[in-house]
């Protein structure tokens, strides 16, 4: 499914290579990655397995500059070939614009380039997509090894219905670009003739499709059926896909992240893939009450009452000795005596002369004080040290 | 499944980027993307500089469609939360609508609790904002007749073959 975004003014398409196990989808993807210019790509992506065998999908952005004001992108997918990873190679096929089958020309390959080809059929029923209506080429890779099929046995059997086809050694590279550049234009071309139209109501599918499906503004592009009618006398055949004879120069490429080596990434990875919530409205509005429960526990526990005493604390604690009470009308009774010898300020006679000893008597006020002095905490105490300090002679 | 395309205009990015900066700044999350599920990056706001944000989408839209296969073997419709925890930076998956997913990247600043409050709350006005791509009236990309030349010249271009 093509996406576009006015706001960022792109088009992006998505690719998929499809295959048998080792057919060398992932091999046509690292020579891309190797050989096209580091500003037109970005990183290649592998989810592979220590034996370098695809698990999830390669994964290889193209960015092919702008074309009438857009740029023009591809994603480009492989999936794995392994007949046991089938639940992820649907996963992987979805939106797919544009495929490519790579198949295993090898003669001991042919039932399994058989059973590939009807699975990504299949697969794409189950999609609701029909595959005749998708941009499909087919490349016969390994034509380089020594036991392979001949071309109009593979052409026979894997392509009754004529599409455009390479073949290709991905390991040199041969036919790589080929394949890649038919596609790109096939998926290009079928973009141009929808004129990015609203979706309209597709005609029914013959397999039950959970939604309705929609194939897209226009009526599907008619297949290229027709071959080529004379091979290049080199052995690679061309497609009846037109590529001008002298190839035109731009100059105006969006640069993508430069990035020199593909990385593989292991399946095992250090972040905890930890939690996944399910949406399930009443087990969360279970849970709410249960949590709104609690909360209010606690805000009960937590009041105090009235006559500033916690209830909740009572039982915990006898505070029947502390008379806890705001009534004070006892509090002069209840004051304790002054020291004899201490004498308010008024008391003194302030003769003008300068000699106060005779007039003020000592006092000692350690003795008359009626409250505990507070003890220090040992580390503040000063050791050692006596302090003596004199305040108008009072203290000595 | 659907085969139409998905077509996506500024105003609706404009919104979508806002209601994102709002909740990057709610949550003090790093930064937010919004992905297609077939792997296409829509949007995204924050601090995405150091990030390879194309095969991020990618890779994220791969793990949430495995994790919804995930789902659906062990019974369930959707898994429409993901929560991925690192040792220094989290990420949050939520699924916004149909074809859409929410990506908020966190450190140690903000607690999950945050991100999934504000997510949860900006996904309502996310989902309203993408899903009527579909009603509105396209005024259509017209591709002129030199299109194809111009491809085909840039494919060229790119992909020079040596043999």
């Amino acid at each position: 499914m093509v996406s576009i975004n006015y706001a960022f003014k792109e088009i992006i398409s998505k690719i998929v290579y499809y295959g048998p196990g080792l057919s060398g989808k992932t091999t046509n993807l690292q020579y891309v990655f190797k050989e096209i210019p580091s500003a037109t790509r970005g990183e290649l992506i592998s989810l592979a397995t220590d034996a370098d065998r695809t698990l999830y999908f390669d994964f290889l952005p193209v960015n092919v500059g702008k074309i009438q004001g857009f740029a023009t992108k591809f994603q480009l997918y492989t999936v794995p070939g392994q007949v046991y990873y089938n639940a992820t190679r649907k996963l992987v096929l979805r939106g797919v614009d544009g495929l490519v089958f790579v198949a295993d020309s090898q003669a001991s390959k042919m039932d399994e380039n058989i059973e590939s080809l009807q699975n990504l059929k299949d697969n794409l029923e189950e999609y609701g997509y029909d595959i005749d209506q998708i941009s499909m080429v087919i490349q016969y890779n390994k034509r380089d090894l020594p036991d392979i099929v001949s071309i109009d046995q593979l052409e026979s059997i894997l392509n009754p219905a004529g599409l455009p086809y390479f073949e290709a050694a991905a390991v040199t590279g041969e036919g790589v670009f080929k394949t890649l550049k038919a596609i790109c234009k096939m998926v290009l071309d079928q973009l141009k003739s929808k004129k990015m139209e609203p979706a309209r109501q597709a005609k029914p599918q013959p397999v039950e499709a959970r939604e309705p499906v929609s194939v897209g503004a226009a009526v599907a592009q008619p297949r290229a059926p027709e071959k080529p009618s004379a091979r290049v006398p080199n052995g690679l055949s061309e497609a009846a896909v037109e590529v001008p004879a002298t190839p035109v120069r731009s100059t105006d490429k969006i640069s993508t992240p430069n990035v020199e080596r593909a990385v593989i990434l292991e399946p095992e990875i250090p972040a905890n893939v930890v939690v996944s919530d399910a949406v399930d409205e009443r087990r969360s509005a279970r849970e709410e009450h249960v949590e709104q429960e609690v909360v209010e526990e606690r805000t009960e526990r937590a009041t105090m009452d009235g006559d500033g005493t916690d209830s909740g604390y009572r039982e915990k604690y006898d505070v029947g000795h502390l008379p806890l009470t705001n009534d004070y009308s006892d509090f002069e009774r209840k004051q304790p005596e002054r020291p004899s010898g201490f004498t308010h300020a008024h008391d003194y006679n302030f003769s003008g002369s300068g000699d106060y000893s005779s007039d003020v008597p000592e006092i000692n006020l350690k003795a008359n004080l009626p409250l505990k002095k507070p003890q220090m905490a040992e580390s503040r105490k000063v050791k050692g040290k006596k302090k003596k300090f004199g305040l108008f002679g009072l203290f000595r | 499944m659907s085969r139409e395309q998905q077509v996506l205009y500024e105003d609706q990015i404009q919104q979508v980027d806002q209601a994102l900066t709002r909740m990057i700044k709610e949550a003090e999350a790093k930064c937010a993307l919004l992905v297609d599920k077939d792997g296409h990056l829509i949007t995204r706001q924050g601090f995405t500089h150091t990030l390879d944000t194309t095969a991020l989408a990618a890779l994220l839209a791969g793990s949430f469609a495995s994790t919804r296969e995930i789902a659906r073997l062990v019974g369930e419709p959707e898994f429409s939360v993901l929560f991925h925890q690192g040792k220094k930076d989290h990420i949050h998956i939520s699924l916004i609508g149909e074809r859409t997913i929410m990506v908020v990247i966190f450190d140690d600043r903000t607690t999950i609790g945050m991100v999934r409050l504000y997510a949860k709350e900006i996904g309502e006005t996310l989902r309203n904002i993408v899903e009527n791509t579909e009603e509105r009236k396209q005024d259509g990309l017209e591709l002129g007749k030199d299109f194809s030349e111009s491809a085909e010249a840039k494919l060229d271009d790119i992909f020079q073959d040596k043999f």
